[in-house]
């Protein structure tokens, strides 16, 4: 019989209880963002953007790739296409821009005064970016440094179809000289899937590129055969090792 | 000649009831979006119309737009019949609300009986709707209502008769006119706070009234969780508007019952023509027991078949008695 | 009256449904309300995981892992990179160690919140819900500063971390942590105490501990059965023995042991726990690098290995066959939701369709784990 109206009690309590929370929040603020309108005005305003290491779409600085694949080697959908071809005899590219990425994700690209892609503690990295500015870090903020490199090669097809791509980002960490990052788009829907593949390849870069003098191509080559001779003694090293 | 003009102002009669029906149920399916969106921190419609005030018109264009399906094996004329009959008894309880004074649509000397009857058919439209679907989850559903619905009638039935033996007469305008005396006086009191076994009588008249609206937490028929949607599986379009329609004049009109058998429908605080009188203080009563019907849906999780049963033969129909019973000995003994 | 014939009805749950949490099938055999048999039938969302492990070099199969359990997805990745490192034998550095922690941890109160939020709805109360991902938000965001992503994090590497987090971000962290706390007291008066939800919920679905030891059902579910095993507690990994947690007991003063509303309330307690393990993580984090020194090509040796972790479903263990190569031979993930949904079908002979949904919500499923 207690047990009855112990019954009835706690049913009114706890109904009561539970219906002074959702009363109180009516009066708290929603927390609804009014996408698209909010959220173009904050973006517009700069009142608060997207984080900046966002892993949208995916874009490249097609001037200091060097061809190396290693991101379509490590992709795991296999959706970046390359083709390289080697340039003519005696022309030459010019070498990538350097890029420091701080721990917060802040980029600079340019070039690199003093630091290297090993960072030692205690250290200040600094960097002249393309518009002059000067930019400078203690390395314990730094994440990492990519010096540049020579370009060897001639991108003739590089394409990424993003129908395929899983954002997991992985391409942009192997890339050899941090030209292939993500951006913050990630409304980039189309109404034809074929429009998804984008292609990066861009063969003005590499009009107007002139042959270099002849005493420069000897010396280059000498270079070149003396280098292919050291990488095949290495080779021979490390499988007789292996 | 007379019958002609009497059935001329009848027609008429009903159809601004009816056009009085359809604005109420636009702005409660607004009221009631807008009510659980502040309640989950988030805002409700707001871009049809000045702070979403067009949105069920909306809603309605799209339903009427929408393709009418009927699928092959379903009963026909049953499926087309049934949510016609859910609307029109919905709708017919408005016949007997008075609003005001004079505004009554039909004063009539059975008028709770009346308004009890009428409002049963809708169980018989519930279970022509699970039954000529032919679908599984909308026969559960229809049967899972229609018990429901028949226990919860009993609860009901008793609470309002503990105010039919206190006034005495079944007629709407005299039991709003025993009410007269506002809230305080010492004879003609509101009904409500009589007497301790009405105060009872007044919340076990609004679980009964939740139930048989379908409401949570004893939306079980229409648990959108447990079988997709319930009786009105099948249906689509214009059809399924009329049972969202009829579940939000319901809600209304079992509310404005509450507010005339307990409140003081149209009579206002204190005697005389002074605050929460008349037909504004009427709608802002009904307003009031609306948003409470609202806030329970939104806070209590759904309670299971058998203890909805359970609740109703075991707790409330004890309850019921008993109070019956007290309201009885305290009329005897005070009055 | 002696021969008034009933037949039971099949009735299908189809992989459509509002409250399975995943395209999961049920066939129902039903006497009236009484359920005689709940048949689950899975495999809507089989997408060759090992399979495609079979193809991919080590790094490239953490993404895929995120997709397995995708609401908890950095312990799918802690759980394969610990696996990988105990088959390498590779010492991660103890600034890796502590992130990785944190972000293990913060994404067990995510899951916990989702799998509070989707049993208030299920069992027809709304507003919990909107509520659960009102929180969820805050943690999704500070994921999003730290790794770029909301869902499909790729954040736990072999060998470490991959990015490292300032500490604006910790803050951040711990600004959450100071607003969550009594939120979920507020969600205990509103849903976990409601009388109505206690009648739904207690007394149903009773899995009793040696049906849940011999199914193989691990995490909260088990724990809620009454045995006490956690492997953050019992076999411990990663760094998890420098914190001091407890681990929840059901709570036999309101449910029985093993009913749906244990198994509910476990997730409640142990959203609180983790609470205080990311405030302990807080004070004890270290300065340091956040990736272990090693060759670019991951190389395991020759060998096998399974390694067990907890995620907020359970234990998750991944089984690596090697042969030396940048390649495994063999990838398994033995999902603690498979073996939750094989005591599905024992713990509801006898319950009503309304207690179905209950129990499916109290398992806490996630198709894709199961199907993997």
């Amino acid at each position: 019989m207690r047990a009855y109206f112990r019954n009835i009690y706690a049913a009114v309590s706890t109904i009561l209880i539970g219906m002074r929370i959702t009363f109180k929040e009516m009066f708290h603020p929603s927390v609804t963002n009014q996408y698209p309108y909010q959220y173009y005005f904050e973006k517009r305003k700069n009142v608060r953007g997207i984080h900046k290491g966002f892993r949208g779409q995916l874009y490249i600085r097609m001037e200091d790739c060097i061809g190396c694949k290693k991101c379509a080697m490590i992709c795991p959908v296999d959706c970046i296409y390359i083709e390289t071809s080697r340039l003519e005899k005696g022309i030459t590219l010019s070498d990538t821009r350097a890029v420091v990425r701080l721990k917060d994700q802040t980029v600079w690209i340019g070039e690199l005064l003093e630091g290297d892609e090993k960072i030692e503690p205690g250290t200040v990295v600094k960097l002249r970016d393309l518009d002059g500015n000067l930019h400078e870090s203690p390395s314990e903020h730094v994440e990492h440094v990519v010096t540049s490199k020579k370009r060897r090669l001639k991108l003739d097809r590089f394409d990424i179809d993003m129908s395929l791509c899983m954002f997991c980002g992985l391409c942009t960490e192997v890339c050899s000289t941090s030209c292939l990052y993500m951006t913050q788009t990630h409304e980039f829907s189309t109404y034809d899937r074929a429009s998804l593949l984008f292609h990066f390849a861009d063969p003005s870069i590499y009009e107007g590129l002139t042959p270099d003098e002849t005493e420069t191509k000897a010396e280059d080559g000498a270079d070149a055969s003396e280098g292919r001779k050291q990488k095949a003694a290495r080779r021979r090293q490390r499988e007789e090792t292996a | 000649m007379e019958l002609l003009s009497s059935l001329i102002f009848m027609l008429v009669i009903a159809a601004a009831l009816l056009g009085f029906v359809m604005l109420l149920a636009l702005i409660l399916v607004l009221a009631e979006r807008k009510v659980s969106a502040y309640m989950q921190d988030r805002v409700g419609p707001r871009r049809v119309g000045p702070f979403g005030s067009l949105q069920t018109i909306a809603d309605a264009i799209k339903l009427l737009l929408k393709e009418d399906i009927i699928s092959l094996q379903a009963d026909r004329k049953l499926f087309i019949l049934a949510p016609y009959l859910v609307f029109v008894s919905s709708f017919a309880v408005f016949a007997a609300i008075p609003f005001g004074r004079n505004l009554i649509a039909s004063d009539i000397n059975i008028g709770i009986l009346y308004i009890m009857a009428i409002s049963s058919v809708v169980v018989l439209g519930i279970i022509m709707a699970g039954w000529a679907s032919n679908s599984k989850w909308a026969l559960l559903g229809a049967m899972r209502s229609a018990a429901q619905m028949v226990s919860y009638e009993i609860p009901l039935a008793l609470s309002i008769l503990s105010v039919i033996m206190l006034v005495g007469s079944l007629r709407m305008q005299d039991i709003v006119g025993a009410q007269s005396g506002g809230l305080f006086s010492a004879q003609n009191r509101w009904i409500l706070l009589d007497n301790p076994f009405t105060f009872l009588a007044f919340f076990i008249y609004f679980i009964s009234a939740l139930s048989e609206v379908n409401r949570t937490p004893f939306d079980l028929p229409e648990a959108e969780s447990e079988l997709v949607a319930g009786f009105h599986t099948e249906y689509s379009g214009m059809r399924f508007a009329l049972f969202f329609l009829a579940e939000y004049a319901n809600m209304f009109a079992v509310s404005a019952i509450a507010v005339t058998l307990f409140l003081g429908g149209w009579s206002g605080i204190l005697p005389g023509y002074t605050f929460l009188n008349g037909v504004p203080g009427f709608v802002i009563k009904v307003s009031v027991l609306v948003f409470v019907i609202m806030w329970l849906r939104w806070t209590l999780p759904r309670l299971r078949v058998d203890q909805l049963m359970s609740v109703c033969w075991k707790y409330l129909i004890p309850i019921a008695f008993f109070n019956l019973i007290g309201v009885g000995v305290w009329i005897l003994i005070f009055d | 009256m002696a021969d008034l014939r009933t037949e039971e009805m099949e009735l299908n749950m189809g992989p459509q449904h509002p409250s399975t949490h995943g395209v999961l099938r049920i066939v129902l055999k039903l006497d009236g309300e009484i359920v005689l048999d709940a048949e689950p039938h899975i495999g809507y969302l089989h997408r060759c995981f090992e399979k495609h492990a079979e193809n991919l070099t080590y790094p490239e199969i953490i993404p895929f892992t995120d997709r397995l359990d995708y609401i908890a997805a950095m312990n799918n990745n802690l759980g394969f990179c610990v696996t990988v490192e105990k088959l390498m034998q590779l010492e991660i550095p103890e600034r890796a160690e502590y992130l990785r922690v944190l972000v293990a941890e913060l994404n067990r109160i995510a899951s916990h919140l989702l799998a509070f939020g989707t049993y208030g709805m299920d069992m027809g109360a709304f507003t919990p819900f909107l509520y659960a991902f009102r929180e969820r938000e805050h943690i999704l965001d500070f994921f999003e500063a730290i790794c770029g992503a909301r869902l499909t994090y790729n954040y736990v590497r072999i060998g470490g971390v991959a990015r490292d987090v300032t500490d604006e971000s910790l803050k951040l962290v711990e600004k959450f942590l100071e607003d969550f706390e009594p939120h979920v007291h507020e969600y205990n008066d509103l849903l976990s105490y409601n009388r109505i939800f206690l009648k739904r919920t207690v007394g149903v679905g009773i899995l009793s501990p040696e049906a849940a030891i011999s199914y193989g059902v691990t995490g909260p579910n088990l724990r809620a059965s009454g045995v006490h095993w956690d492997l953050r507690k019992d076999e411990p990994y990663s760094v998890y023995d420098r914190f001091e947690f407890d681990v929840p007991k059901a709570n036999t003063e309101i449910g029985e042991i093993g009913d749906c509303w244990n198994r509910y309330m476990i997730r409640m307690y142990e959203m609180i726990e983790s609470v205080r393990i990311l405030r302990q993580v807080l004070n004890q984090i270290p300065d340091g690098p956040t990736m272990a020194k090693m060759r670019a090509a991951i190389r395991p040796p020759k060998g096998e290995v399974y390694m067990r972790t907890e995620t907020p479903r359970g234990e998750l263990g991944f089984y690596i066959l090697s042969d030396g190569k940048n390649k495994p031979v063999r990838v398994k993930g033995r999902s603690p939701c498979f073996t939750a949904m094989s005591a599905f079908r024992e713990i509801s002979r006898g319950l009503m369709i309304a207690d179905i949904t209950a129990v499916i919500g109290s398992l806490d499923i996630v198709l894709g784990e199961i199907d993997r």
